[in-house]
């Protein structure tokens, strides 16, 4: 019997729980196991012939970085999280050594000495120093068909251009071959790809079609009236379309219901854009109003007033996590906003040529259409908050001499952009604009038929549900704030101790861990200002509740509302008094609380006062 | 996802005429297992091709009570008829099928050898490495495959209880554990010849099983509808409870990697316990399976037996959404990111949800809620009287401390 249950002390003893044998294993470490170890020669000669098996072994130390729970007694827990720790800790740096995985190296252009200017480079400098392959991506397609707008897919391997007259093509442009080409006779206002080429959706005059990658038509979704924009939401599978009418619906298009309608209630909208970080959908509006909406709340997220005159173009950052939000108005200026802090723009300009068309790309370069020609700015000028509106350092220029300039937009891992205008699309090269390093379980230009297949199903099992879609992406999953309840503890609450809730649990037995505490609410703050609280002979939080006006009181206003004010009643005098009295007390509280005035010293003699 | 595709029942064994008493696996190999019944027949299976190596239909008259291996293909089978009987387990009946005098089938086969005792046998457990082996009756006793007596007889001297099973300890491999009739669960070492150490519970146990990788740890299956693990060095109190099954536990078998166990109860399931999460077992029922008596994993820690009083010995998966074909590198990351998702998220109520209901019979069900509700009215009922006496006068008991009464060595 002892060699089994020396076999078992040398694998995991059985520690008693006794303060001081707690201390000393933690102070001394090296020599106390020493002794013991000789003490019993049993142990010693099993020992010797027991290992751990190879997996329970540990494998590496700790990093250094990882946190340590010492404080916490309950040994299971306390093993968990410093295990979750220095997982933690071990894929932050396996990460950055992934970093060797990014072979590819993005763009650029320089300028040698300070008299040239990298605008002054135009397309054909550009196309003949880039080489063959790059060169490609300088074309220019002649359509007829109204001005034309055009999306890529993700992966940037295919484009649809639709135009205002009817005319709808999807190719693959770095291959040539095209999918679809129809003309639909009817105003086509906007074009979006579903998940990825095999289906796309158009907004023509009345509804919304969505047709197959041959141009068959699928569905004709009657619920969409008059549309104006569409935007997918590719981890959610909802397609979102705004209109004349005002209204912004997201449709999910896999299982085909519509999830949720929003009245704007700000007239017909014609500009939208996803911001791809947290799916929160933008609209502009015709007031100069920016609105941010999510599927849960009927009113806008945020609202904002952006511009004198309607909104023409918005587009969110993307290079950034969806930090930045550029906004283009009819009055002719561009105004970059900070997402997190809406109080000004960062960087206000005007730009020559009235309303503008913009688009950022996955770099952070920002491309403005006005007039006749195209701009492009780079980071960090348009982040950086400027106070003069003047235009930030221009990257890159291009003139387009069929006006009216309708889209622009990057193509997602090339370092192109696509300029819709009313006498077709033309692409041009904007070196440094395109992420050149794609991932290729998110968005995979080289995929073949089998590898989409797959992505479409995998997609569609880790489809996210549209109520989690929130203005800040790291909410789901923080701590709840404390509830506001008063607690069991304290006060004459009679809820057994089984039934309470488990951290209040933990603070009657005093091993509620105060450490990873979020203090939000001034009360539970700093101690000082806890003991000055009580100090000022403020009331505890179960006397509080206590004494909390419940409802309105809105008997007794009653009552003395009826009675007429001259007619001299002993009741409603009484009832009066009552009152300024309770409100007299209020405001005394409130100035105490504010410290203007002092609390009351408590006397011996205060029991002889009448009370008045 | 994998609730989806949790298809755990794979082949029911026929063969016995009457209810499944024990099952036993063969050490060294994954997949043979030995089963007796209560007609007296015992069979062994292959298990990897669902067929019968060897079946005696009357191996004992009155029921098979215990199975084991023994070394070298032996089998050891004890029944209530007061015999334990050694066999040669080679599947060889086809060749002597035939110059067999009296012309019988393979189900005349002779033992090695008969041992006679003095009463029913209810147990049977070989010995890891030397030939001896331990029977559990109204006494426990070590016998030598080469003696035809008893050579110790191990029990406490004031007791006089029904032994019900004992075990060896894998680890060391001459202490030995039984459970008693009156509540009692008693170590001991056959180098010192006695019982070292003995406690009393609430109710009586009645199954035992050591685990394979701990080895002072030992999992009793009790018939207050609990499992419980005891470390041996601390008696007092078991080290975790186990707590689902809403009729006595029958049966109970650790996992060859000692972090799962399987137990079978009179309920009718079968359930799959992890090592230290108390709660939310794996359930496996079926409608022709009826009270489960006896549980055994397989060597490959891949399946899990169960036999019942129907007679069928049945093969269930371990994981119920195990792919049993081969299982590429690609798809085993999968998985394995898909547990991690799991764990991950398993703080979130509806994931919670999704993964710990299990469907259960409707009786099953409907029992569960009814203990559920007599547990609680008896919680209500305590607290009450605890909140209007005085203060400190009754303390609420641990769950651990209720479970042992008495500890004697």
């Amino acid at each position: 019997m002892d060699s089994l249950i020396a076999k078992a002390d040398a694998i995991k003893p059985l520690n008693k729980k006794r303060k001081t044998d707690k201390h000393d294993s933690r102070a001394k470490p090296g020599p106390s196991t020493k002794k013991s170890a000789d003490a019993d020669p049993t142990a010693t000669s099993v020992a010797q012939h027991t290992t751990l098996p190879r997996s329970l072994r540990p494998s590496s130390p700790p990093p250094e970085d990882a946190k340590k729970y010492s404080h916490i007694p309950n040994k299971k827990l306390r093993t968990h999280l410093t295990r979750q720790s220095t997982q933690n800790a071990r894929s932050k740096k396996l990460l950055k050594d992934a970093e060797l995985l990014l072979t590819e190296e993005a763009g650029l252009m320089e300028v040698e000495g300070e008299l040239e200017k990298t605008w002054r480079v135009g397309q054909e400098e550009i196309t003949t120093a880039a080489g063959q392959q790059a060169a490609q991506g300088r074309q220019e397609w002649k359509m007829d068909g109204g001005p034309y707008r055009t999306r890529y897919t993700r992966n940037g391997r295919h484009i649809a251009v639709v135009g205002s007259k009817g005319h709808v093509a999807t190719f693959d442009w770095q291959t040539g071959t095209i999918h679809a080409e129809l003309q639909l006779r009817e105003t086509c206002r906007d074009i979006t790809f579903l998940q990825d080429h095999s289906h796309f959706a158009v907004a023509q005059k009345q509804y919304v079609f969505i047709y197959d990658r041959d141009g068959v038509e699928l569905h004709k979704l009657k619920s969409h009236i008059e549309p104006t924009r569409l935007e997918f939401l590719p981890y959610h599978w909802l397609l979102v379309s705004v209109g004349n009418p005002g209204y912004l619906k997201y449709q999910d298009t896999s299982t085909g219901q519509v999830v949720v309608e929003h009245r704007t209630k700000l007239g017909a909208c014609h500009t939208m854009c996803q911001n791809p970080h947290n799916a929160v959908i933008h609209l502009g509006h015709q007031n100069g109003t920016v609105t941010l909406w999510t599927p849960n709340l009927p009113h806008p997220a945020v609202r904002l007033l952006a511009h004198l005159g309607p909104v023409a173009s918005v587009s969110v950052d993307p290079s950034t996590s969806g930090r930045y939000m550029a906004t283009a108005g009819q009055d002719g200026t561009v105004k970059v906003w900070d997402c997190r802090n809406w109080k000004g723009a960062v960087r206000t300009w005007n730009a020559r040529g009235g309303s503008a068309v913009l688009e950022w790309s996955q770099k952070g370069a920002l491309a403005v259409a006005t007039g006749g020609s195209v701009n492009v700015y780079t980071k960090p000028s348009i982040q950086t908050p400027f106070t003069a509106p003047v235009s930030p350092p221009l990257y890159l220029t291009h003139p387009v001499p069929h006006r009216p300039l309708t889209s622009v937009r990057f193509c997602p891992f090339q370092d192109i952009l696509a300029v819709g205008h009313s006498a077709g699309v033309s692409t041009i090269l904007v070196p440094g604009s395109g992420e050149p390093n794609f991932d290729s379980s998110e968005a995979d230009p080289f995929e073949n038929k089998k590898a989409r297949r797959e992505r479409e199903v995998k997609s569609l099992l880790d489809k996210i549900q549209p109520d989690a879609i929130t203005l800040d992406p790291s909410f789901i999953g923080s701590l709840a704030p404390e509830p506001k309840l008063s607690t069991a503890v304290e006060g004459g609450h009679d809820i057994p101790y089984a039934r309470l809730p488990r951290y209040e649990r933990l603070r009657v037995s005093g091993k509620a861990d105060e450490t990873e505490e979020d203090r939000r609410d001034g009360a539970g703050g700093s101690d000082e200002e806890g003991a000055d609280e009580l100090a000022k002979g403020a009331l505890s939080k179960a006397e509080k509740e206590k004494k909390k006006m419940r409802g309105k009181n809105k008997s007794l206003k009653r009552y003395l509302r009826k009675q007429r004010k001259n007619v001299i009643d002993p009741r409603a005098l009484a009832v009066r008094k009552k009152l300024e009295k309770e409100k007299e007390e209020r405001r005394k509280a409130r100035a105490i609380a504010s410290g203007q005035e002092e609390a009351p010293k408590p006397s011996a003699l205060d029991r002889f006062k009448r009370s008045s | 996802m994998e609730r989806m595709f949790a298809k755990p029942f794979v082949a029911s064994l026929e063969g016995h005429v009457d209810a499944v008493e024990t099952m036993a696996r063969k050490p060294e190999t994954l997949d043979i297992v030995a089963s007796g019944s209560w007609d007296g027949g015992l069979i062994v299976h292959d298990v990897s091709r669902r067929s019968r190596l060897l079946h005696i239909e009357d191996a004992h008259k009155g029921k098979v009570s215990g199975v084991c291996f023994g070394q070298q293909d032996r089998l050891l089978s004890c029944g209530v008829d007061r015999n334990i009987k050694l066999w040669d387990s080679h599947k060889g009946f086809e060749e002597s099928g035939e110059e067999d005098d009296t012309g019988a089938g393979p189900s005349k086969r002779k033992p090695l050898s008969i041992f006679p005792g003095k009463a029913a046998f209810n147990s049977i457990d070989h010995h890891r490495y030397d030939p001896l082996f331990a029977t559990a009756s109204n006494l426990v006793q070590v016998w030598d495959e080469t003696k035809s007596a008893a050579i110790s007889n191990l029990t406490l001297p004031t007791s006089t209880e029904t032994v019900t099973a004992v075990k060896f300890n894998l680890a060391e491999a001459s202490v030995l554990a039984s459970i008693g009739s009156d509540r009692t669960f008693t170590l001991y070492d056959i180098r010192t010849g006695k019982a070292e150490r003995r406690i009393i519970m609430q109710m009586r146990s009645n199954a035992l099983s050591w685990s394979p990788t701990f080895p002072t740890t030992v999992l009793l299956a009790s018939e207050d509808h609990n499992l419980y693990t005891f470390d041996i060095r601390q008696l007092n109190t078991p080290s975790q409870i186990y707590k689902g099954h809403v009729a006595a536990v029958m049966s109970c078998d650790w996992s060859p990697t000692g972090l799962e166990f399987v137990s079978g109860g009179w309920d009718r399931t079968v359930r799959i316990w992890k090592e230290g999460v108390g709660t939310q077992p794996e359930v496996y029922h079926t409608k022709r399976m009826q009270r489960v008596m006896s549980t055994l994993y397989t060597g490959d820690a891949r399946f899990v037996l169960s036999g019942s009083d129907d007679g069928n010995v049945r093969i269930w998966k371990a994981h119920a959404s195990d792919k049993l074909g081969i299982v590429t590198a690609r798809e085993r990351a999968a998985i394995e990111y898909r547990q991690s998702l799991k764990a991950r998220w398993k703080a979130d109520a509806e994931v919670n949800k999704i993964a710990r209901t299990r469907h259960l019979p409707k009786p099953v069900y409907k029992a569960a809620q009814l203990k559920r509700t007599m547990l609680d009215a008896q919680r209500v009922k305590e607290e009450r009287r605890r909140k209007h006496s005085r203060a400190g006068e009754n303390k609420p008991k641990a769950e651990r401390k209720k479970v042992v009464i008495a500890e004697q060595s």
